[in-house]
């Protein structure tokens, strides 16, 4: 079979440190990456900008927020506000003349300035009140968005994006966005898979799990959990400006309203709390489920012959988000990284069914 | 690690004077104590006599309503529990306090916790620089897995090992911090003999051979007799009586305590 750990000998502390232990998904790593790094070459345009392009951003925003959800622990029910003071952020910094490559930090370092002086305060409460406390800055960023004009650019205002350029190159074309994405997902990526093994993610899941006694080992949960807040919403603010640059071209309030917010907690949930490749599998299905239901939807209403109204079809996403979330907190808290975990194991021991590992 | 200086304390923690009161129960009324440097010092008592609420009190869990903490030399009364454990202290719960989820060697690599400077920009450069601190760290937590013989357990998770092994990889992952003070909460309950005989030697070799000063709460006399320097036995609160294990269990309050109380 493909996985065996048979005549993998560790030598090394190090060795058994590897992210990928097993040949086998070494490889399956090493293809994907091809894939991902040819698909522009290989896919049309339109593909690449409605597919690829998405699922990469919103990998990347699922990534960043499991390290909050998945990690610390600490819900949060206004992402997409992160996101969107990232985005404002790097668009008014470019159009006061800041090259892209600082804008895109200032807007990280702007939402997570934000974040964290927020994090301040909500950390001092827990549970309901810490998730009540993350809708507010939803609505409290939705409001300043719409109702001041300088950041917003006032009622029905959509700012154009400038157009980004790396190190003097200016990024013109779908490829050279794709690739921008791309890259910031896999520096994203490779810090997570990083945090799993290093003192850092084993003090964030020790406070999750049993805060005192992460104390008495010397942990500050405090510290820890607000370190979270702070990279996550850095991480969330960038993802957030390299969205409106690279998919958008432009901001808008609603790019990041609340039901964006809704959208991104699903794929985490969805994905796996605390899962790398579930964030990837969260935002791929989160993204293509709600396209399968509403043509299935509309089929039917075209076969059987009701009428079904746009406001209706407008609502299916939401409906199934918050469905999906349901069900996966009841069926399979750990996503759809746990159910390909458990196909993986049993290949792993095959044929041996009554060993777990 | 401790070079010691002029006027050196003479105990490693003195407890003076400590009430705790929850609501109208007076959980800890008076109590004073002190544990000299590399003693295996026992507390006993019958349940619900405070010795739990004592190590609270001293590891800053619950802060004494009165009286003080003087942990080597520092007053340490009141202080967060995370700062306590940078000092050198340690413990273990009486209801275990492992992290479910995580893997036996990474719930004893978490002791290292404060000999280790894990932070985002190490995590992000990992390959530069939290690489080579989390080898040698873990090349430390070999050498309690070795000591502690849970090498066939490391990679298990932490919950799907007996409840005897769980109270070993406890001990571990307080070892590992390499204390000057370890407090251990009933290490043995629901021990069988022979387990228990092994804590008891992995108590005494802790002593021995790392010089960590122990301070130790169990129900199974036989064992507290038997490894205790010195002791102290409470009941409601209030110390019954202090000094040699002997002198303790057969004073007559202690006897009175634990034969009309509900032990
Ligand atoms: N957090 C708390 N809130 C209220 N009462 C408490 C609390 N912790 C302890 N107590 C009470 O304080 C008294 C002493 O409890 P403690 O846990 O210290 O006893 P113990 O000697 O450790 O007993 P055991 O042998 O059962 O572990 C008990 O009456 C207990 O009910
Ligand atoms: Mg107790």
């Amino acid at each position: 079979m493909f996985y065996r750990q048979a005549a993998i000998r560790h030598t090394s502390y190090d060795q058994t440190k590897k992210l990928y232990p097993i040949p086998f998904d070494k490889w399956l790593v090493v293809a994907v990456l091809l894939v991902a790094l040819l698909a522009p070459f290989m896919m049309s345009g339109l593909y690449l900008n409605s597919y690829l392009l998405p699922w990469v951003i919103w990998s990347t925003a699922a990534l960043s927020l499991n390290l909050l959800m998945g990690y610390a622990g600490q819900i949060h029910l206004g992402y997409a506000a992160v996101m969107a003071i990232g985005a404002y952020s790097s668009v008014h910094a470019m159009r006061l003349g800041v090259p892209f490559e600082f804008a895109l930090i200032l807007g990280g370092a702007t939402a997570m300035i934000i974040g964290v002086g927020f994090g301040f305060t909500a950390l001092r409460v827990k549970g309901l009140y810490l998730a009540i406390s993350t809708l507010a800055v939803q609505y409290l960023v939705d409001w300043v968005l719409t109702h001041v004009p300088a950041i917003g650019g006032g009622t029905q205002a959509t700012l154009q994006t400038p157009t980004p350029a790396l190190l003097g190159f200016e990024i013109t074309t779908d490829i050279g966005r794709y690739y921008l994405a791309f890259g910031w997902c896999a520096l994203v990526t490779i810090f997570m898979l990083n945090v799993k093994r290093t003192g850092l993610g084993r003090a964030l899941i020790a406070v999750r799990e049993k805060d005192y006694a992460a104390s008495v080992l010397g942990v500050n949960s405090y510290y820890y959990k607000l370190i979270a807040f702070a990279v996550s919403s850095f991480f969330g603010g960038v993802t957030g400006a390299i969205l409106a640059f690279t998919f958008f071209g432009a901001v808008t309030p609603e790019q990041y309203s609340i039901d964006i917010s809704i959208q991104i907690l699903a794929m985490v949930v969805v994905g796996g709390l605390g899962s790398v490749l579930g964030s990837f599998f969260g935002a791929g299905f989160i993204l293509l489920a709600p396209l399968f239901l509403n043509n299935m939807v509309t089929g039917m209403a075209e076969a059987y012959d009701f009428g079904v109204s746009r406001s209706i079809l407008s609502h299916i996403p939401l409906i199934l988000y918050g469905g999906l979330i349901m069900l996966f907190l009841l069926f399979e808290p750990l996503g759809l990284a746990k159910i390909y975990d458990n196909i993986r194991k049993y290949f792993l021991v095959w044929p041996f069914g009554f060993s777990r590992r | 690690m401790n070079i010691s200086k002029s006027a050196e304390p003479p105990k490693l923690l003195s407890c003076e004077q400590i009430d705790r009161s929850f609501g109208g129960l007076k959980a800890l009324n008076g109590v004073s104590l002190s544990v000299s440097r590399g003693e295996i010092f026992g507390l006993v008592g019958p349940n619900g006599s405070g010795k739990t609420t004592m190590v609270n009190a001293i590891t800053g869990f619950y802060p004494p309503d009165a009286g003080k903490v003087i942990f080597n030399g520092r007053d340490i009364t009141g202080i967060k529990p995370y700062l306590i454990a940078r000092l050198g202290v340690a413990r273990t719960f009486q209801n275990l306090a492992l992290f479910k989820g995580m893997s036996v060697l990474d719930n004893i690599l978490l002791g290292r916790h404060v000999h280790m400077k894990p932070g985002v920009l190490s995590t992000a450069l990992y390959w530069w620089m939290a690489r080579k601190e989390e080898v040698a760290n873990r090349q430390f937590v070999e050498e309690i897995i070795d000591f502690l013989q849970l090498q066939s357990a490391r990679d298990e998770p932490v919950e799907t090992i007996p409840i005897g092994l769980q109270k070993r990889v406890e001990l571990a992952r307080a070892l590992v911090a390499e204390p000057t003070f370890l407090i251990l909460d009933e290490p043995m309950a629901g021990m069988n003999q022979e387990e228990k005989e092994y804590m008891a030697r992995f108590i005494l070799d802790a002593r021995d051979e790392m010089g960590v000063t122990v301070f130790l709460i169990e129900h199974h006399m036989d064992v507290v007799t038997g490894i205790c320097d010195r002791m102290i036995a409470l009941s409601y609160g209030e110390m019954l009586a202090e000094g040699s294990p002997k002198e303790v269990i057969t004073h007559p309050r202690v006897i009175e305590a634990y034969l009309g109380g509900s032990h």
